[in-house]
């Protein structure tokens, strides 16, 4: 069935809000504004150009110091316009006193959810261009200009629309086509379609991945190797960590319970930060969930990190949990320490595989909102693979992993032994989007947008990160001997990694709604 | 001191749209956050603050965009073109092998964002939003450079760049439109991106490569005099004479003063450009800008050396008055820009040299 691109275009300058018509004060946000990436209510303009003036004032009065203090404070989400005005106010201590008009105005400042996100996780309004671009209705087509091998991704994206239509003959006719053209074809796009060619095969073929099965810890050597040779895995444990320790600054202890232990290596970083605390460490408590073929793993790595929070001087627990499928996981299966503990819900790409079975996430989230979190750590891949339409999954992914291929391609420190096993890693999941289906399909990949709803009807609600985790992640990449390409993205309080301007996984945290906290 | 303040940013709100005022006093805070007395800037702050776009490869609103990465240059440039000229052969990609037209002429337009030369992005939000309705209303293609920024990357950088982009351009099948095969290109720009579409053109001259017409969109030029209108206007609507400083200090070889030819073309050691073919330019120049004294000294150069040049003169408009739709100048600079770069078919209401709005 094929979809006009024309008809999927929205208006760009009118909210379309979702169950349209009761609105009131939340929905009337400044549409112009908005387009341009700033959310400020019609109601609240005043106000805003208030603290504007303000903050104009304090500054011209002070230039030095208020120079200095706002470029060392931390800043937030700057599309609230309005609450980054505020907190730029507070730092610079400004509330001029005696004045009770100005007192009305103040938000209170401890309750930084009404402050901060301005933005109800509920009444999400889709703000035409901004947000739209990431929708999950429309789809991403591939741009082909002549630089691209043109040909090769006709017959790619032919091929794929035949396998939609169920045109097999043609398809296996096209398949072939495409192996040829792609072993002509030099680069990043070449090592691409062939990936994507192998899988359409499966699919043709009903060569399902699954039966062909991996070996554990040939897994575990690609998702090393993945981690080292270019920097998603280390931007991912990295931004995650940023947000656990600003989560836990005052904190007599920490406990972490990480959704998807693999190797560990996300936590010798955050035990590290934790050891190097003014005042001394917290203890560190972490649970990792890992699966059943890797129990033997599991005990080891946490003896390890035993032995490097003795060595740092970190008081430290492990226990080790492991289930098949993280939806059979149940509050009373951690045991957790309100009193003393700060609790931290850790998931880096162990959400989207839960997607694979109708149900379970919503019961996962529930599990998770069950155990009381003080964070919850979120890192996923930013693309919708999980569409309801073939063509349009192919297309999206044809669009992502050739991003990611010409990241990997750019980074001249990287061997080309690594890089391959690179490839590989990621081309077993291009396998997975194109040729797996059913309970097999784990590589449901949706994008920020796309949770954040999820997370909102589950009762969750954003922290926002912040400004240093912001220039810290992007000192990273710089130093991580990637390609010049890589940049940190902030979006409505997340932080996203982009290859050029094309994000590719996004960050984000989360905290109990506000009524659940009470 | 404050009192007088207060005083002036009452008038400037008066002057423009609440929101417009807004948005252009959140970027005048930010930017002074972010320059530093010292003359370093907080790049890390300042790409965290701005708002990004991504590409719409899937036609929004009339109008599709991508991304490009020229793998020599390492240059990136976003393309926006109109969704009617695309063939969508197939579902899901879009081919862009051939011209654009091989009937009309469709202009092409590079476009340098402004931000006097330190800020913004070809995909920050402001112009992601401005070239896609440069799209639709005034039914050119736009190219938008994401030159090099100060004070990491000084003169001659950002023009580096933009001749870049032009060959780059000029070499591209699927720019091409008319039956002669051409690619028919203007060059335009906002406040720094202005000043970098003229250098361009310069360049362009000097190596006989055509350009149609220049739009320079408040552009930002300057010289070590302090002009009349840099004194009367000083800090009353959003720019100060001591943040220009700044800037030029920031791209400006260390060590230069303002009156570089970078910064003041016509100035003690500008260049002439009598009896060269240099494109026709379009000047804009808001009212309320203090630098406006400087453009019109550009404008006043190019007549000199004998060049055509089209002035619209924006009595009430302050700077950034284009990055939304809600005065009337947005509306007259669309006009204007129309028939500059479709002369052919209004041939009946020709731009008037001049052009003055109350």
């Amino acid at each position: 069935m094929k979809r006009s691109h024309q008809e999927t275009s929205v208006e760009e300058e009118a909210p379309s809000i979702e169950g349209s018509g009761c609105g009131g004060g939340d929905d009337n946000m400044d549409e112009l504004l908005a387009v341009l990436g700033y959310k400020v209510r019609s109601s609240d303009m005043a106000d805003v150009a208030q603290k504007l003036e303000q903050l104009e004032m304090v500054l011209s009065n002070d230039i030095g110091s208020s120079n200095n203090a706002l470029n060392d404070t931390v800043h937030y989400n700057p599309s609230d316009l309005s609450g980054w005005a505020h907190s730029m106010l507070s730092e610079l201590n400004y509330y001029p006193d005696l004045d009770p008009t100005r007192i009305c105005d103040l938000r209170p400042i401890q309750d930084d959810d009404e402050c901060c996100s301005s933005s109800n996780s509920n009444k999400r309004i889709r703000l035409g261009a901004w947000c739209d671009s990431v929708s999950s209705d429309s789809t991403r087509s591939v741009v082909l200009i002549e630089e691209t091998g043109v040909r090769l991704v006709q017959a790619l994206v032919a091929c794929a629309e035949a396998v939609q239509h169920e045109n097999l003959s043609l398809a296996d006719a096209l398949v072939k086509r495409v192996g040829t053209l792609a072993a002509s074809q030099a680069g990043a796009m070449g090592k691409v379609a062939t990936y994507f060619a192998e899988a359409l095969a499966r699919r043709i073929y009903r060569i399902h991945p699954s039966s062909a099965a991996i070996d554990p810890s040939f897994e575990e050597i690609l998702q090393m190797n993945f981690y080292d040779s270019c920097p998603y895995l280390k931007f991912a444990h990295f931004t995650a960590n940023q947000a656990i320790l600003e989560a836990v600054t005052t904190s007599r202890g920490v406990h972490v319970i990480d959704l998807g232990l693999n190797q560990g290596m996300q936590w010798p970083a955050l035990m590290q930060a934790l050891a190097l605390r003014p005042g001394g460490p917290p203890s560190f408590r972490l649970t990792g969930v890992g699966t059943l073929s890797n129990r033997d793993g599991i005990q080891e790595l946490g003896w390890k990190l035993a032995q490097l929070a003795h060595a740092i001087g970190v008081e430290f627990e492990f226990s080790g949990l492991t289930t098949e499928r993280l939806s059979d996981l149940e509050p009373d299966m951690f045991e957790t320490r309100p009193d003393s503990e700060t609790l931290v819900v850790n998931s880096v790409f162990e959400l989207h595989p839960v997607l694979s079975q109708p149900g379970s996430i919503e019961k996962l989230l529930a599990t998770v909102k069950a155990v009381k979190p003080s964070i919850v750590t979120v890192v996923e891949q930013e693309a919708n693979h999980n569409g309801a339409v073939f063509l349009d999954r192919f297309n999206e992914a044809l669009h992502y992993y050739s991003s990611l291929f010409d990241s990997l391609e750019d980074g001249v420190v990287i061997p080309s032994q690594d890089r391959v096993m690179s490839e590989i890693y990621l081309g077993r999941q291009i396998l997975n989007v194109v040729a797996a289906e059913g309970i097999d399909r784990i590589e449901r990949h949706e994008t920020l947008s796309q949770w954040r709803k999820r997370m909102g009807s589950a009762g969750f609600d954003p922290v926002n990160l912040g400004s240093d985790a912001f220039k810290q992640a992007s000192l990273l990449l710089a130093l991580s001997g990637g390609g010049d390409g890589y940049r940190v993205e902030e979006n409505d309080g997340s932080l996203m990694l982009a290859w050029q301007t094309k994000p590719l996984i996004a960050a984000s945290a989360w905290k109990l709604a506000a009524e659940l906290r009470r | 001191m404050a009192g007088g303040n207060e005083v002036n940013l009452n008038e400037c709100k008066r002057i423009v749209p609440l929101n417009t005022w807004v948005l252009i006093s959140n970027f005048k805070l930010a930017y002074k956050v972010l320059r530093r007395p010292d003359g370093s800037f907080n790049r890390y702050l300042a790409e965290f603050l701005d708002r990004k776009v991504p590409a719409n490869t899937f036609p929004l609103d009339g109008v599709f965009s991508f991304d490009h990465v020229d793998s020599t240059t390492n240059l990136l440039t976003r393309i926006y073109q109109p969704a009617s000229l695309l063939d969508l052969t197939r579902h899901g990609t879009l081919e862009l092998t051939k011209p654009l037209s091989t009937t009309e002429i469709v202009p092409v337009l590079i476009f340098f964002h402004g931000g006097s030369f330190t800020h913004s992005s070809a995909n920050s939000a402001i112009y992601d939003t401005f070239c896609r309705r440069l799209v639709t209303i005034c039914g050119v293609v736009v190219v938008s450079v994401d030159y090099r920024r100060s004070p990491e990357h000084r003169y001659p950088c950002a023009y580096d760049d933009g001749w870049n982009a032009l060959k780059w351009v000029k070499s591209r099948v699927w720019l091409q439109s008319g039956n002669d095969s051409n690619v028919y290109v203007y060059l335009a720009g906002d406040s720094s991106g202005g000043n970098i579409a003229h250098n361009v053109a310069v360049r362009a001259t000097k190596e006989g490569v055509k350009v149609l017409g220049n739009i320079l969109l408040h552009p930002m030029f300057g010289g070590q005099e302090r002009t009349e209108s840099e004194k009367s206007l000083d800090g009353k609507y959003f720019v100060t004479i001591q943040d220009r400083d700044w800037y030029w200090r920031a791209y400006l070889p260390e060590g230069e003063d303002r009156d570089h030819p970078a910064c003041n073309p016509f100035g003690p050691r500008g260049q002439s450009l009598k009896g060269v073919n240099f494109p026709k330019s379009l000047v804009v120049v808001a009212g309320l800008d203090l630098v406006q004294d400087w453009q019109l000294a550009y404008v006043d150069g190019l007549k000199k050396n004998g060049l055509e040049v089209n002035l619209l003169y924006l009595k009430q408009a302050t700077i950034g008055f284009y990055f939304l739709p809600n005065n009337d100048h947005f509306h007259c600079l669309m006009e204007e820009l129309k028939k500059f770069v479709h002369p052919i078919e209004d041939s009946q209401s020709k731009s008037s040299p001049l052009l003055l709005t109350p």
